[in-house]
């Protein structure tokens, strides 16, 4: 066992929706400093999963700890102030707004936050990300790679203790998907802490140090990649094996 | 440095305050009415326009601001002032319960939410004849008893000024930044930190709280105040000054107003077949530039005196404007 702190803990969390259960008991620890890659079938409640440990939605049971504290139901705003960071499946920008704007939004909510040091993180991380000349260009207007890395930035604004990143590479051409991946890759040396979830098994498998895997809203495996990878549950799932 | 544009808007508001003296009493009025209506289509583009919060009940809350001033003024023989400040608490308090309610509505559903409050408040006001005079009108104390317009000109005048100023204060705040998040995405607004619920109600309390400022001039600027100011067919008329003047800028809401109130007057003459001519040209807005018509022509005025190279960003805003409808 590591000796890392633990950031965020889901504590047998369970999400019905009418007859499905999406989520059912789960735990999820998320420790300081990991890389954890989430996967599973479509379905298998992944998403889901993400948006209990992010306040987007609250559970029917179980509860979500942060830093060893309840969040106790508290709405999605809160847990982004609280640092916890996350993209959508479905790009969700600003559209209509630039690209510099979608990144002041988040740094302006932070309390004694000020136009001049908001703008100028923001310039710094549209450098790291390759998207400082699209400053002044409304988000509608960039690419689908471009977007996820927008929205990355956006996440990345909050200075997050964790992100969740929810399908990054979905649709995302792959010279840009590897340029991501280096930026994720990056950010995780510097320290940051991220949960990816992703059906691109090669670039789950490039990036994550810890595996998670998901199948009809339960939590089948979780640990090295290279144990879960041979792991039968896991294999079954994929598979039908 | 400000852009040549704020100087010739100081000085055509200084030429229209110093000329309004030679203006026919007819005309004035005219542009009375427009200033009213300024107010209200600014207010609500604040809520539909950067908020996205697609009200159909900003008429109803002016009428509200107009009774409960009216009302307090009889009764209590409070001064005026003191009763459109109360018709305001009144308008942002209730618009913040509206707000409140239909937090988790957007959209069309909104939309027949506020409608259906717009119509209970007209009813209630036309119902309610003991008190409110229903629809014989309630007469309304005159803020001036001079049977001059000059000085109700001035105080509308005044009172648009202020309601742009502040409002100006609040769109260029971090606040209207967040106002626009949620227009665009509530769910990424609150992935980024923005209390969407609190902002909700807040756009809701503060356009209201315009509204009411509104239809207390109005109720006592008028002297009679009917029911109908709540009804859907003004509504209507302030979409239509809104949505064609450009409803995701207070200028360009401001701008709508004052064209479409000027032209309501100048076709007169065509009597019930203006308001169809209206209709076409909201049609052909929302076709061909949703953004609104005045739009990129104030722009343009915006980028007034900025030279050829800074001109480009501008001709690029235009198309981006453009590139929107």
């Amino acid at each position: 066992m590591n000796e890392r702190q633990t950031l965020m803990h889901g504590v047998g969390l369970s999400k019905r929706f009418g007859g499905i259960l999406a989520n059912d008991t789960v735990d999820l620890t998320v420790a300081e400093g990991d890389l954890i890659g989430l996967i599973g079938p479509n379905g298998s409640g992944k998403t889901t999963l993400i948006n209990l440990l992010t306040g987007h939605m609250k559970p029917d049971g179980g509860e979500v700890m942060l830093r060893g504290q309840p969040t106790g139901g508290q709405p999605a705003h809160m847990y982004a102030a609280m640092g916890v960071a996350r993209t959508f499946q479905l790009t969700q920008l600003f559209a209509r707004m630039t690209v510099l704007e979608n990144l002041l939004v988040p740094a302006l909510t932070r309390p004694r936050s000020t136009w001049a040091e908001a703008s100028r993180r923001a310039r710094g991380y549209l450098e790291f990300l390759n998207l400082a000349h699209l400053a002044n260009l409304d988000a509608k207007n960039l690419s689908g790679g471009q977007q996820k890395l927008l929205e990355l930035a956006r996440c990345l604004m909050l200075e997050p203790a964790v992100l969740f990143l929810d399908e990054p590479f979905a649709g995302v051409h792959p010279q840009l998907r590897d340029e991501l991946i280096k930026r994720i890759q990056e950010l995780h040396q510097a320290g940051r802490t991220f949960v990816v979830v992703d059906h691109d098994m090669e670039s789950i498998l490039r990036i994550s140090q810890r595996l998670v895997v998901m199948a009809r809203g339960r939590k089948i495996a979780d640990g090295p990649p290279a144990e879960v990878r041979a792991d039968q549950a896991v294999l079954a799932a994929y598979a039908g094996l | 440095m400000r852009g040549i544009h704020v100087y010739i808007l100081i000085a055509a508001a200084i030429l229209l305050l110093v000329s309004a003296n030679g203006m026919n009493q007819y005309w004035m009025h005219v542009s009375i009415m427009a200033m009213v209506y300024s107010i209200l289509t600014s207010s609500w583009s604040l809520l539909a326009g950067y908020a996205g919060l697609f009200s159909l009940g900003h008429m109803a809350f002016a009428s509200i601001g107009g009774y409960t001033s009216a009302l307090l003024v009889e009764w209590f023989g409070i001064p005026i002032a003191l009763g459109m400040v109360a018709g305001i608490a009144v308008c942002c308090l209730l618009g913040a319960f509206i707000g409140w309610v239909c937090l988790r509505m957007s959209g069309p559903y909104l939309a027949i939410f506020t409608l259906g409050f717009s119509e209970i408040v007209r009813i209630t006001f036309s119902t309610e004849d003991d008190v409110t005079g229903g629809m014989a009108g309630l007469h309304t104390k005159p803020i001036f008893e001079d049977a001059s317009r000059l000085p109700y000109f001035y105080t509308a005048f005044v009172l648009l000024a202020v309601s742009l100023a502040l409002m100006g204060l609040l769109v260029r705040s971090r606040w209207g930044l967040f106002l626009r998040a949620l227009r665009e995405d509530e769910q990424a607004a609150a992935a980024s930190g923005v209390a969407v619920a609190r902002f909700r109600i807040l756009a809701f309390a503060i356009a209201s709280g315009f509204a009411g400022l509104a239809g207390g001039f109005y109720a006592h600027y008028i002297g009679v105040l009917t029911p109908g100011i709540g009804a859907l067919d003004y509504m209507a008329l302030l979409v239509v000054m809104t949505v064609i003047g450009g409803m995701e800028r207070l200028p360009t809401a401001v701008g709508g107003a004052i064209v479409v109130e000027f032209l309501l007057e100048i076709l007169r003459g065509y009597g019930q077949w203006r308001l169809p001519l209206f209709g076409i040209i909201l049609l052909l807005t929302m076709r061909f530039a949703r953004n609104g018509l005045l739009t990129p022509l104030w722009i343009r005025f915006v980028r007034l005196g900025e030279g050829r190279i800074a001109a480009a960003p501008a001709v690029a805003e235009v198309q981006r404007e453009d590139s929107r409808a």
